[in-house]
């Protein structure tokens, strides 16, 4: 059984900074394996750990996710190798072009019987890669993923959704992207960061995916709060206050 | 000179960031200090996550690092406000893999694997601290057996320790150079009876008095030579002073963070307090210290991994961040004024931990003493 964890090499953005006319400033934010990814990775280790599958990372990107410490970063989290595209012609590229160009990828490694996603990714968040990779593929996709347990062609997975949980039987491969608290990844320790160190990763030349149109960021702004209401309640009579909360609770509720 | 982490260093930090961030949150470390109690959760999830076998060999389980790593962690797990979260007993463990006899290396190595507390210190006396040599706790030795009489007293984490690592004196030596040797004992001998002290600080590290009442143990509890046991406790005492400077630099680095940041938020006079030039000045003389502190815990952690390390460097370091970071959490304290002292307000907890870092582990006049001494010895 071959396994799949795509993830993403990103900023987070508690470090940057945003300027008043909402340009981000990126310079002081630190890179790192995207935050949901890690369960993305622990979830696909505990599945290779039970199949004895082989787990492959992949990530594309600017030149600077095949960089020693973005290599080891992901490897010491239970990868067992990575299959990597870094060039920076993918500066600024969005998820439908990263999900193809992760989707070639993944066609090239041949073989594979499941690909897992995080979430989402810390910096874009707008969790359509999984769904890009899929299509591209030609493969169902599941999101919300909080369990997945079988072999290759026989994959049970379970989901969240709204309202409850689902249990789904995968007969061939399938892409799935973990739900952000499917479980708690590993924090990776000296013995795993050393091992990273000497574990395979590859690097595949990069092929532009030919897209029909495109969409393009033209403007950025700082989000608007709405204003608050401000609407006090005298307390000076406990109980006429109380009334007068449950009130207003109810009135913005529509009860 | 190169101040850079390596990857790695930079990963596990990251690695530790990420453990802190679950396990050793504000709260959690508000509730040991009031609750008087130990780490014991997070000292479970750092063994997990295979931090407390770091800096021993490998087979004792451990991952052998260098110096300079272990003291970025320590440093690390201080910033969340946590005192003696880390660090202290490990290296009191060097003296059972320097001295010990290979059954003392896996009792305490292995307990320290499985992630337990393998032993504590028990050095300082009623009539003894500073001036050791004026222990009273005998180790006499007859058939086969050694017997222990005598009181230890401020014992640190004592309460949960499999053994204590014990300084006794043979009553009969003609040469008092040579009457102290080291004996590593069950905590659980009969005879030994511990009886922890309360405290207005390092709470989270609990403190004990210890009777010693006919304790009675095989005679291969002697760890090393019989007549070295200062020889072999000085030989480690400079990575504990080290240590100890490290932990104050952290908690200094919180202390500095939290008023930096009330500084930022705290609106007296219709303007953030941080905006008048006498916090100012407060904030970057607390920055330059914090500077000076890291430079020379960083040297000395260069010293050390690279074999250069002598008493005078360890003692400048830790007299220096001993005394430096309380300055730190004292001007801390004075940004914050009042609410600083109430229930809840960090650095409160960090201003009198920090200032047990004056005495614990050598006073600051003892380092003097050391420092002093050799200056002026040098010279003549």
């Amino acid at each position: 059984m071959k396994i799949v964890v795509a993830y993403k090499w990103a900023a987070n953005p508690q470090d940057a900074s945003v300027a008043p006319n909402g340009a981000v400033d990126w310079s002081r934010a630190k890179y790192a394996v995207s935050e949901y990814d890690p369960v993305a990775i622990e979830l696909a280790r505990q599945l290779a750990d039970a199949t004895g599958a082989e787990l492959i990372g992949v990530s594309v990107g600017e030149k600077q996710v095949a960089s020693p410490m973005a290599k080891k970063a992901a490897l010491s989290r239970g990868l067992d190798k990575l299959v990597l595209v870094a060039d920076d012609a993918l500066a600024g590229a969005g998820p439908v072009k990263f999900g193809l160009v992760l989707a070639e990828v993944i066609k090239g490694i041949g073989d594979v019987d499941l690909v897992l996603a995080g979430d989402s990714s810390i910096d874009v968040g707008q969790q359509t890669v999984p769904a890009v990779i899929a299509g591209a593929l030609g493969w169902p996709t599941v999101s919300q993923v909080t369990k997945v347990s079988g072999t290759a062609g026989d994959l049970t997975v379970e989901r969240n959704f709204q309202g409850g949980s689902q249990v789904l039987k995968a007969t061939g491969p399938v892409v799935l992207s973990a739900a952000a608290d499917a479980v708690t990844p590993r924090v990776p320790g000296m013995k795993d960061i050393l091992a990273a160190g000497k574990k395979p990763a590859e690097e595949v030349p990069y092929s532009a995916p030919q897209l029909g149109s495109a969409v393009e960021v033209t403007g950025q702004s700082k989000l608007t709060l709405k204003a608050r209401k401000g609407h006090l309640i005298d307390a000076a009579d406990p109980a006429a206050a109380a009334t007068t909360l449950v009130g207003a609770l109810k009135a913005t509720i529509n009860l | 000179m190169d101040f850079s982490l390596t990857d790695e260093q930079q990963l596990l930090l990251d690695s530790l960031d990420e453990l802190i961030a679950r396990e050793c949150t504000p709260d959690y470390v508000a509730k040991l200090d009031k609750e008087h109690r130990q780490p014991t959760e997070f000292r479970q999830a750092m063994h997990e996550a295979g931090f407390l076998g770091l800096g021993f060999p490998e087979e004792y389980g451990g991952t052998p690092v260098d110096a300079t790593t272990l003291f970025l962690i320590a440093e690390r797990v201080a910033k969340a406000g946590l005192n003696i979260g880390y660090g202290t007993e490990l290296l009191s463990v060097l003296d059972i893999l320097e001295f010990g006899s290979e059954e003392q290396k896996h009792q305490v190595l292995d307990e320290l694997a499985s992630g337990g507390c393998p032993f504590a210190l028990a050095f300082t006396e009623p009539s003894a601290g500073s001036d050791s040599a004026a222990m009273k706790m005998t180790a006499v030795h007859q058939d086969g057996k050694v017997v222990f009489n005598g009181t230890k007293t401020l014992v640190t984490n004592a309460v949960g320790a499999k053994y204590l690592l014990t300084m006794a004196k043979n009553p009969d030596a003609e040469d008092p150079k040579r009457a102290f040797s080291m004996y590593l004992i069950p905590t659980d001998t009969p005879g030994i009876s511990l009886s922890p002290i309360e405290k207005m600080l390092w709470r989270s590290a609990t403190s004990s008095e210890i009777f010693y009442d006919d304790v009675t143990v095989d005679e291969s509890c002697l760890v090393g030579k019989k007549g070295h046991g200062f020889v072999q406790l000085m030989k480690n005492f400079e990575l504990e002073r080290i240590m100890t400077a490290t932990q104050s630099l952290g908690l200094a680095e919180a202390a500095f963070e939290d008023a930096a940041t009330y500084a930022a938020q705290r609106h007296q006079f219709g303007q953030p307090i941080g905006n008048f030039q006498l916090i100012q000045e407060k904030l970057t003389d607390m920055s330059i210290k914090i500077e000076n502190m890291k430079n020379i815990v960083y040297h000395s952690a260069w010293m050390v991994d690279n074999g250069k390390l002598d008493r005078i460097q360890a003692s400048m370091c830790k007299r220096y961040c001993s005394m430096a970071a309380f300055e730190v959490a004292d001007e801390a304290m004075q940004i914050y004024g009042g609410i600083g002292v109430t229930e809840g307000a960090r650095v409160a907890r960090l201003w009198r931990d920090i200032r047990g870092h004056r005495f614990g582990g050598g006073t600051d006049e003892i380092m003097v003493r050391i420092i002093g001494r050799q200056i002026v010895k040098d010279r003549s």
